[in-house]
């Protein structure tokens, strides 16, 4: 094939589309629920992870002490705590600290009711100084909260990742599940575009048997047929792609709330732009490997030249 | 220019349709072969075409050996063979420029040599005026000077007719055979499968006789002989 067949080849291929649209429609509107129903997917998932990320980053583990220990041992347990595997990062919290996070927090311009709850000024909460503890991921967080409360001079232990749990339970299942659809999806799409292109094939027998007596190569005659599933497959994808970036907020509202995950992470979550960035690309390239695998298919078998 | 080695070709087993044929055509010559319906002719013209391969014996066409030839090569050497068949074999869809540039545009011929090519060529043929009428609009004779047409633009060593008048009228019929005639004259070698005894009579060619997958006679300056 030369260069210089290009637009041929391509012209060729937007014919044989419109000589059979009915087919062309078929394999268009499959690929379009397969892509569609893969990018919701993918904007799902994206999200829940981000999500698990903020949740990851902003929820640690807090080690709180015996009561009275000396500040020597709680510097050594900080030590102890630091060298450990999967730990990224050790804060210490004092006491005093503590209490004006607590003030912050919950007495924000009334700090004459704080006062009462501190009798001559001192600390109501003299006993909670304590360590955030981060860890690299969630799954190793358990392991780190049994080894840190078999430490002397631990009091107590608090993680709170009840909700990151459910996200990755989550997580797991929607994949399983979206994996499974998208699947069959892709396999009825490669198959309708295989179709497709055969039926076009077929069409045009008399031309190709020409095109052969006339010294035509291989991949002369089987290019427009090429270009035909690759077209499809990029039609498939732009609509769906553009579906989903116009009701991205509509869709992905619905099925987090459908799903009963709940907008609780403080933060922006991924902007339809963030999303897209990957998700184009990937949307694209999925609907050219669905057309080509496709039309290669079709083009081996009933094109033996 | 062709040379066939005790050449045969059996489509099921029992009588070959081509039986050990050896055969030999010399560049520029003028051929017809002529013989009895299921004698073998369009068999002949199918294994030099490379459509069909020989059940035995060896075929070589403007030196490249047909029996060994890769199939990558195949396309090739078709550019070298133009072919012409009874029922004309044109795009209906497309008019007669489009069908004859269709030849060029196939082996992926630049656009500026087509544009020159295949006005010459159908001034060739005495179709220059009716270039832009479909296939279903022209007599039998200008679909087949279409064909002839098509067969040539890309200046093929080696012209195949298989029964190129069989569907024409004699006058129809005789400009045809005229026509390849002249294309033979300016150097191409043809090979014509014919039934018509007027016509074969009137040339004066080389005649090659088939019979039951034999050549059963072959004369040059002959006439028309079905033994
Ligand atoms: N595709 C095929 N499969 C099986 N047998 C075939 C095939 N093509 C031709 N034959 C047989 O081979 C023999 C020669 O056929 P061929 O077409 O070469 O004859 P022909 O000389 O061209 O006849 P005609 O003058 O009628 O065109 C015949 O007996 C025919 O039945
Ligand atoms: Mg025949």
């Amino acid at each position: 094939m030369k260069i210089r067949s290009l637009g041929y080849c391509v012209r060729q291929g937007f014919k044989n589309i419109w000589r059979n649209r009915m087919f062309s429609v078929a394999s268009i509107t499959t690929m379009t629920a397969c892509i569609l129903l893969f990018g919701m997917f993918f904007s799902v998932l994206m999200n829940v992870n981000f999500m698990i990320r903020t949740l990851e980053e902003e929820v640690g583990v807090t080690v709180l002490f015996d009561e009275g220990l000396e500040q020597e041992k709680i510097d050594e347990i900080g030590e102890k705590i630091r060298a450990m595997e999967h730990v990224t990062d050790v804060t210490y919290t004092s006491a005093e600290e503590a209490w004006e996070n607590f003030q912050q927090e919950y007495f924000e311009g009334n700090e004459e009711y704080a006062k009462s709850f501190s009798e001559n000024g001192e600390n109501p909460l003299a006993n909670s100084a304590s360590y955030t503890v981060r860890v690299d991921e969630i799954e190793n967080q358990n392991s780190i909260v049994t080894r840190i409360k078999r430490l002397e001079g631990v009091r107590q232990v608090n993680q709170s990742a009840g909700a990151t749990k459910t996200l990755i339970s989550f997580n797991s299942l929607f994949t399983y599940v979206a994996v499974a659809i998208i699947a069959l999806l892709l396999v009825v799409s490669i198959f309708l575009i295989a179709n497709t292109v055969n039926v076009g094939i077929s069409v045009r027998r008399h031309e190709i048997a020409i095109m052969k007596l006339i010294g035509a190569t291989d991949s002369f005659v089987r290019a427009p047929f090429i270009v035909e599933g690759l077209l499809l497959g990029l039609i498939g994808s732009l609509i769906p792609l553009g579906i989903l970036f116009v009701a991205y907020d509509r869709i992905l509202g619905w099925l987090l709330n459908r799903f009963g995950v709940l907008n609780t992470i403080s933060g922006s979550l991924p902007s339809v732009l963030e999303v897209f960035h990957v998700l184009a690309p990937v949307g694209v390239a999925l609907g050219l490997g669905i057309g080509l695998i496709g039309s290669i298919i079709t083009v081996r078998r009933h094109l033996r030249v | 220019m062709i040379d066939l080695d005790r050449v045969s070709k059996s489509y099921e087993k029992g009588q070959p349709a081509v039986d050990e044929i050896s055969l030999h055509v010399d560049k520029g010559e003028f051929v017809f072969v002529v013989g009895e319906s299921g004698s073998g002719k369009s068999t002949l013209i199918r294994l030099l075409l490379k459509e069909l391969e020989p059940t035995k014996g060896i075929i070589t066409v403007n030196g490249h050996v047909l029996n060994t030839m890769k199939h990558k090569a195949v396309s090739k050497y078709r550019r070298e063979v133009g072919v012409v068949f009874q029922d004309f074999r044109l795009l209906n869809d497309r008019n007669v420029y489009e069908n004859v540039a269709f030849a060029q545009h196939v082996i992926e011929e630049p656009g500026r040599i087509v544009k020159r090519r295949v006005p010459e060529v159908l001034r060739m043929v005495g179709l220059a005026e009716k270039y832009k009428s479909k296939p279903m609009q022209l007599s039998g004779g200008e679909q087949q000077r279409v064909a002839v047409a098509r067969a040539i633009v890309n200046r093929p060593k080696i012209l195949l007719a298989d029964e190129p008048t069989g569907n024409l009228d004699p006058r129809n019929s005789y400009d045809i055979m005229k026509l390849l005639d002249e294309i033979n004259q300016q150097g191409t070698t043809v090979l014509v499968v014919t039934h018509n005894k007027d016509l074969v009579d009137q040339f004066h060619k080389r005649v090659i006789t088939m019979r039951r997958g034999i050549i059963s006679r072959d004369v040059e300056e002959g006439f028309y002989h079905e033994d």
